[in-house]
């Protein structure tokens, strides 16, 4: 009798725990349709009376000074082309690192691995600075190549090229095929598992990057959706319902790929003690 | 040249190498090391952006900052917030995986609704929050209003300012931030509460132990490798906060927001005070060193006992 009871008092608050994690998400959900006049309500209207998608017509009608959509496909292509171009980096110099001997190999890998400790807010000023020099100042360079620059791809990828057996690539090579044809056809098809997580934790990192490009452009149409959100909030701080779009907007492909890949993220997660 | 030296294989095995590793170790050097050097070297100079000279000066940056209230301001701002967050974040984490591992139906919905706001930008949880905290119209007042009115307490409710006054805005952002990431150490929590064997409650229940005591003399020895790991790195992140400030408040009210990172920002981005900027990174840096290092003394002790 105790025992159930106690599970009773369990499932009540672990439920009540959940109400107030998903409440502040499902408000922005529900305020996004919400017409002008139903927002400013001493009650809250969580079921709208009059649910609408004008929030979301609005937006496209303020290209001119906020450029929402332009925002969005900027951000989903400097997420995706970004994600694919630290996999191919990130996967080939692990493949170096793991598989090849070199001279100077394990000093250059250990300054690598030295840099993880390093908080990117620490360098965004010399990067600043390097992005100037190079002329990539609002282009989309800067908002993707620093971030290719980063250890901890290459350092998961190693540990996991290290876990496949050599066998198969000695077959491969008596067979007479090269290292680059190992690296495409044996490593990287058979490290599926983690090139999924680290693309997934990188595109989600890319699409909400903030201080990069916050730093790395200054024009509007240069800007990424987390920063634009920021812009489009000074300009319409009282317009709560299109702020609230605009803000369901950049959270809709972090929530699709979260609902697809929940278990390969709450994985990564564990594995990598990544947070996201 | 040792690579000379090789065999006429290894001589190609070892230029292959280098063809592999050579596009990341360009933009490694780069946007990592040469920052990272560079940066240093910045801080002891007067740079100006816009500055025809940007003369040595040695130390003096980091001189000036010992008087600087406003980063003195801004020490103090980061560390309440790390007081905040790290051990009230890691318990609300802890409490949430103990739930999740008394395996209870549903554990996976549960699970992904705790996780799912550390997968939003920091400026949608800004947006989501700056509403959340509205005095006039924002949920929190509305629920505490209404739990008041529940609970007959004495008198009216007066409105939280959560956002606009000096007292409550840090814990406003310190009580938002632990809400966006609180799902990452519970995970990390979860898996550490599965890895302890069940012979050992089970042992602990025939001799007696009470919830209490197999909770204290169980899973929290057992759990110390998580705990360290999760207060560590929540310790590294709070003391770099940046967006949840720059976002909702700027700093303010009366400079009650001002961070470490956020003044740094201002001072490079705002006065073009690269080299004063950089002395800020650099004291943030040897701060988050210090942490890092202290990490990895405890682990290792552990590791050793």
């Amino acid at each position: 009798m105790r025992f159930s009871f106690a599970r009773l008092l369990l499932y009540l608050l672990m439920t009540i725990a959940a109400v107030i994690f998903l409440m502040p998400v499902a408000w922005m959900l529900v305020m996004s349709i919400l017409p002008e006049h139903e927002i400013f309500q001493p009650v809250p209207h969580w079921i709208p009376q009059e649910p609408t998608l004008q929030n979301f017509q609005e937006l496209f009608k303020r290209a001119e000074e906020a450029p929402v959509m332009r925002w969005f496909w900027n951000s989903l292509f400097v997420a995706g082309t970004g994600t694919l171009a630290y996999l191919l980096l990130s996967s080939m110099a692990a493949y170096a690192f793991s598989r090849l001997e070199f001279p100077g190999r394990n000093v250059l890998f250990f300054i690598v691995l030295s840099t993880l400790i390093i908080p990117g807010q620490v360098t965004i000023i010399p990067v600043f600075l390097i992005l100037q020099k190079l002329h990539w100042f609002n282009t989309y360079y800067a908002l993707i190549v620093p971030g290719l620059a980063g250890a901890f791809g290459v350092f998961l990828l190693r540990q996991f090229f290290l876990t496949i057996p050599r066998e198969m690539e000695e077959a491969a090579l008596i067979d007479g095929c090269g290292r680059a044809g190992i690296y495409w056809r044996i490593i990287l098809p058979l490290s599926k598992p983690a090139l999924a997580t680290l693309a997934i934790f990188s595109f989600l990192g890319g699409w909400n990057d903030f201080m990069l490009p916050l730093i790395a452009t200054n024009e509007i149409e240069m800007r990424t959706l987390p920063v634009g959100l920021t812009i489009f909030l000074g300009r319409y701080s009282m317009q709560y319902g299109l702020v609230m779009a605009t803000a369901v907007l950049a959270t809709l492909p972090v929530l699709v790929m979260f609902l697809l890949f929940q278990r390969h993220i709450i994985r990564g997660v564990v594995l990598t003690g990544l947070k996201g | 040249m040792k690579l000379l030296a090789l065999p006429a294989h290894r001589r190609h095995e070892a230029l292959v190498g280098y063809l592999f590793i050579a596009p990341y170790l360009v933009l490694f050097v780069v946007f990592v090391l040469v920052p990272v050097v560079w940066g240093f070297f910045i801080s002891l100079h007067n740079w100006h952006v816009l500055g025809e000279q940007k003369p040595f000066v040695g130390f003096a940056n980091y001189r000036a900052l010992l008087r600087d209230d406003l980063f003195g301001i801004a020490l103090l701002n980061t560390g309440y917030f790390a007081l905040l967050t790290v051990i009230p974040g890691n318990v609300v984490s802890l409490l949430l995986a103990l739930g999740l591992n008394a395996r209870i139906r549903g554990e996976n919905v549960y699970k992904a609704i705790f996780y799912l706001p550390v997968i939003l930008s920091v400026a949608v949880v800004a947006i989501i929050w700056r509403w959340m905290y509205s005095t006039e119209f924002g949920l929190l007042n509305y629920y505490l209003k209404v739990l008041w009115q529940f609970l007959h307490l004495p008198g009216d409710f007066q409105p939280i300012p959560w956002l606009n006054s000096p007292q409550s805005a840090m814990p406003s952002l310190a009580l938002m931030s632990i809400w966006w990431g609180a799902g990452g150490s519970m995970l990390i929590y979860l898996a550490g509460l599965r890895g302890i064997p069940e012979e050992y409650y089970e042992a602990a229940r025939i001799d007696g132990a009470s919830t209490w005591g197999r909770f204290r003399h169980i899973t929290l020895p057992l759990l110390k490798p998580s705990l360290l790991f999760c207060l560590v790195m929540s310790l590294i992140g709070s003391s770099q906060v940046f967006g949840q400030s720059y976002i909702l408040t700027g700093g303010g009210p009366h400079y009650s927001t001002l961070t470490v990172v956020l003044y740094m920002y201002q001072t490079g981005f705002s006065l073009y005070r690269m080299g004063y900027a950089c002395a800020v990174a650099y004291v943030m840096f040897v701060i988050v060193l210090g942490f890092t290092l202290l990490q990895f003394r405890l682990l290792s002790a552990r590791g050793e006992e």
